[in-house]
């Protein structure tokens, strides 16, 4: 163990007087630290707006006056989804997914994007993230600072010396892999730093552990990978050159290849495509606005039959509004059949393309931040489906209104003058149907569950690689 | 082959080797060598390029299976306890291999720390003052070191380490003559002190120079060996013309002849 620690201590040592390692740690902390700040203050101006917007939104809302609760059914309400977190490290798919949604009766709308606040973030020149910077540029640094660490005692001829020494292969490994690893320990500093300030709006002490662990894990891979291209390659530069490849394979051939062989894989119809299979479906259940629409005929003839009158003026409940409750209804459950294919359309696609996770660590780890940070597909789905909850909630609430609160007369004459059009009012107390709404970062269990795979991806690769090296250390030979 | 009786005043076996036969790669390195080096005495072995000098070292390191034959240090078979035996031996490679990146005195804590020698100061000096490197470039990085200056570091590290067997693989090579005489001066030095000294060099003058016993290798053969006497060394036009005449022949029988 004594030598062990004695040829990591050497390596930093080596690494301290080398310009180029410190050349490179100096870009990546430097690089880490402006996305780390940049995107902080990004997430938490975001995180403030959509809370304002969403806060505004429903005092609009609740500040409507006495009108026709249909009007209501149509003037809608804004649903904003705040940051989480832990999206000021990794804000995942939030800038590709929208924040904002319309809810209003009738239809399940998609998920808008935010104006965007500069003309250069349309250009996608705010993309670089913390996340990013971990996934994609410290793997570089790692194999820049431990290409060299066996294959540079080789080309020195320090090898036989050393083994002749009695220094075996497997402890000379082991003190290049502790410093490697001790660095990768480093690196980590600036990601628990930048998730601590996160602690002040929500994060949690196990998820920034979870993240660093994940992150820690998939760093010790490139530092293992690292280490035994340098066992197996004898010069440097060929060492450099194969990690270099390795790592354009992991982090930009590979995942563009998963995406584009998913696509291809399990398509999924274009928004125009299912709209239009959607809205045909939707003609068949017929016109809520109109009563006496052929589709609501059964309705129509039950609810007489069940008060006992001959005629809908005679209901104690004001028919259209009944019908709108019904159409709402048979409406919300074809919309949400289609949402439910979609969603799981998207996740077997997300699912193909993670799986790809298995070839590169790289796929891997961005799966698992994301589903940690709970700016993942899954968490996008259920902001969809809550804010469906909601859209139905309220219009159905509003719908209720309709049938119970407004006389069917007063309703189909509302537009005779203006004494008939106040009669079809109902009280502004009726608008208090919404339900608060902040979106929540599911539970740590939840979001560790979803990363599961990810993380059991990177986890083979940690073995197998460790293994590969172990078996390799013992091997090295003059 | 005649013995000839050994000048130095120790006669404990170190380090010898009976028949040893070696292959790399399937083909026959060494057939059937067999050599001995006592302490206080320096042994080279003499070769060109090729004649199995450097498979030698590494067998007697154990880093080569022997196919036959074996190697004892101190009366103890290498291949039963390598890193016994890799306790007792000093390694000076070629190219006098230390790290670039620290200075000599670095380079000797560094080393001695992995050995398990871990010394003082004062002893690093002195042995870097016995070897005669300049107190002024002892703070140098090594990347700024000639090859000599580099060559003392590596025997100051071997007088630390203090093993009784010291294996030197070319050590005078790319040396200029001043540091090739001072650095045969700190071999005999060394031999003087009881180390088992066993060089392998294609350097005729400087073998018979510096050895007690010359064995002359040749295609993985040991054709022809010299020793010197109480009185006299060994005669390097005799060494010279042995040396020669294994260049034109595929296996020279050399009568062993006094100087």
């Amino acid at each position: 163990m004594k030598n062990i620690l004695l040829i990591a201590v050497d390596e930093w040592r080596y690494w301290l007087r080398s310009h180029v390692a410190l050349s490179a740690m100096f870009i990546f902390f430097s690089l880490i630290l402006i996305t780390s700040i940049l995107t902080t203050f990004r997430m938490d101006a975001e995180n403030h707006l959509r809370t304002q917007q969403q806060d505004e939104a429903e005092e609009a809302f609740l500040a409507q006056p006495d009108r026709h609760p249909h009007r209501m059914v149509h003037y809608g309400h804004y649903l904003f989804r705040a940051p989480t977190p832990l999206a000021a490290f990794d804000p995942g798919l939030d800038p590709v997914t929208g924040q904002s949604i319309f809810l209003e009766g009738h239809r399940q709308n998609t998920v808008m994007f935010a104006e965007s606040a500069a003309s250069a973030e349309m250009g996608g020149l705010s993309w670089l993230n913390p996340a990013m910077v971990y996934q994609l540029f410290a793997p570089i640094v790692i194999i820049l600072l431990g290409h060299g660490s066996i294959a540079r005692e080789r080309e020195a001829a320090l090898i036989v010396p050393l083994l002749a020494m009695g220094i075996s292969g497997r402890t000379l490994v082991a003190g290049k892999f502790l410093a490697l690893l001790s660095f990768t320990l480093c690196l980590l500093i600036p990601l628990i730093g930048s998730c601590a300030v996160a602690l002040s709006t929500g994060a949690t002490t196990p998820a920034i552990l979870s993240l660093a662990g994940v992150y820690g894990t998939y760093l010790t891979i490139w530092a293992l990978l690292t280490l035994l291209a340098s066992t197996l390659i004898k010069k440097r530069s060929n060492v450099l050159a194969t990690m270099t490849a390795f790592w354009l394979g992991c982090s930009l051939v590979l995942p563009s290849a998963a995406v584009n062989i998913a696509t291809d894989v399990k398509p999924i119809a274009s928004k125009i495509e299912s709209d239009m299979i959607l809205h045909a479906d939707l003609r068949k259940l017929g016109d809520g606005h109109n009563a006496n629409d052929e589709a609501f005929k059964q309705l129509k003839s039950d609810l007489l039959k069940k008060y006992n009158v001959t005629r809908v003026e005679d209901l104690p409940v004001n028919f259209r509004g009944v019908v709108a409750l019904e159409s709402e209804q048979k409406l919300t459950t074809v919309l949400n059949r289609y949402a439910a294919s979609r969603i799981l359309a998207e996740a077997q696609q997300e699912d193909t393309i993670r799986g790809y996770g298995w070839l590169t660590p790289t796929l891997a780890i961005t799966f698992a931040s994301r589903s940690i940070a709970g700016t993942d597909l899954a968490h996008y789905h259920r902001f969809q489906a809550e804010a469906e909850t909601i859209r139905f909630a309220f219009v159905q609430k509003l719908n209720r209104a309709h049938a119970a609160k407004l006389s069917y007369e007063d309703d189909i004459s509302r537009n005779k003058n203006e004494a008939s059009s106040r009669r079809a009012r109902v009280d502004a107390s009726n608008w208090q149907v919404l339900d608060e709404f902040q979106f929540q970062t599911a539970d740590l269990s939840a979001r560790l569950a979803n990363a599961f795979s990810s993380i059991a991806s990177l986890l083979a690769w940690l073995i197998l690689s460790l293994a590969a090296l172990f078996w390799r250390a013992a091997r090295i030979k003059p | 082959m005649v013995g000839y009786q050994l000048h130095s005043g120790f006669n404990t076996m170190q380090l010898q080797a009976q028949s040893l036969c070696v292959a790399r790669s399937g083909k026959d390195v060494l057939s059937g060598v067999s050599f001995s080096v006592n302490a206080g005495e320096v042994y080279a072995l003499l070769g060109g390029n090729g004649a199995g000098k450097s498979t030698t070292l590494l067998s007697v390191l154990g880093f080569l299976p022997i196919a036959s034959g074996r190697i004892r240090i101190s009366n103890k078979e290498v291949s039963c306890d390598i890193a016994a035996a890799r306790q007792a031996i000093s390694y000076l490679p070629e190219s006098a291999s230390l790290y670039e990146h620290l200075n000599a005195n670095e380079n000797l804590d560094y080393f001695l720390q992995l050995a398990g020698n871990a010394t003082c100061q004062q002893a690093m000096s002195a042995a870097l003052d016995q070897v005669s490197l300049a107190p002024e470039v002892r703070l140098k990085k090594l990347r700024t070191y000639s090859k000599g200056m580099r060559q003392k570091v590596a025997i100051a590290l071997a007088i630390l380490r203090d093993t009784d067997i010291l294996l030197l693989d070319e050590p005078t090579s790319g040396l200029d003559p001043s540091a090739i005489d001072e650095f045969h001066h700190t071999v005999r030095e060394l031999a003087n002190k009881g180390k088992a000294i066993l060089m392998v060099t294609h350097d005729v003058y400087g073998a018979c120079q510096v050895a007690d016993k010359i064995g002359l290798l040749h295609g993985g053969t040991l054709v022809g060996e010299f020793s010197a006497t109480d009185n006299e060394r060994i005669n390097t036009e005799t060494v010279h013309r042995a040396f020669s005449a294994t260049a034109h022949t595929s296996k020279t029988t050399l009568a062993t002849q006094g100087p």
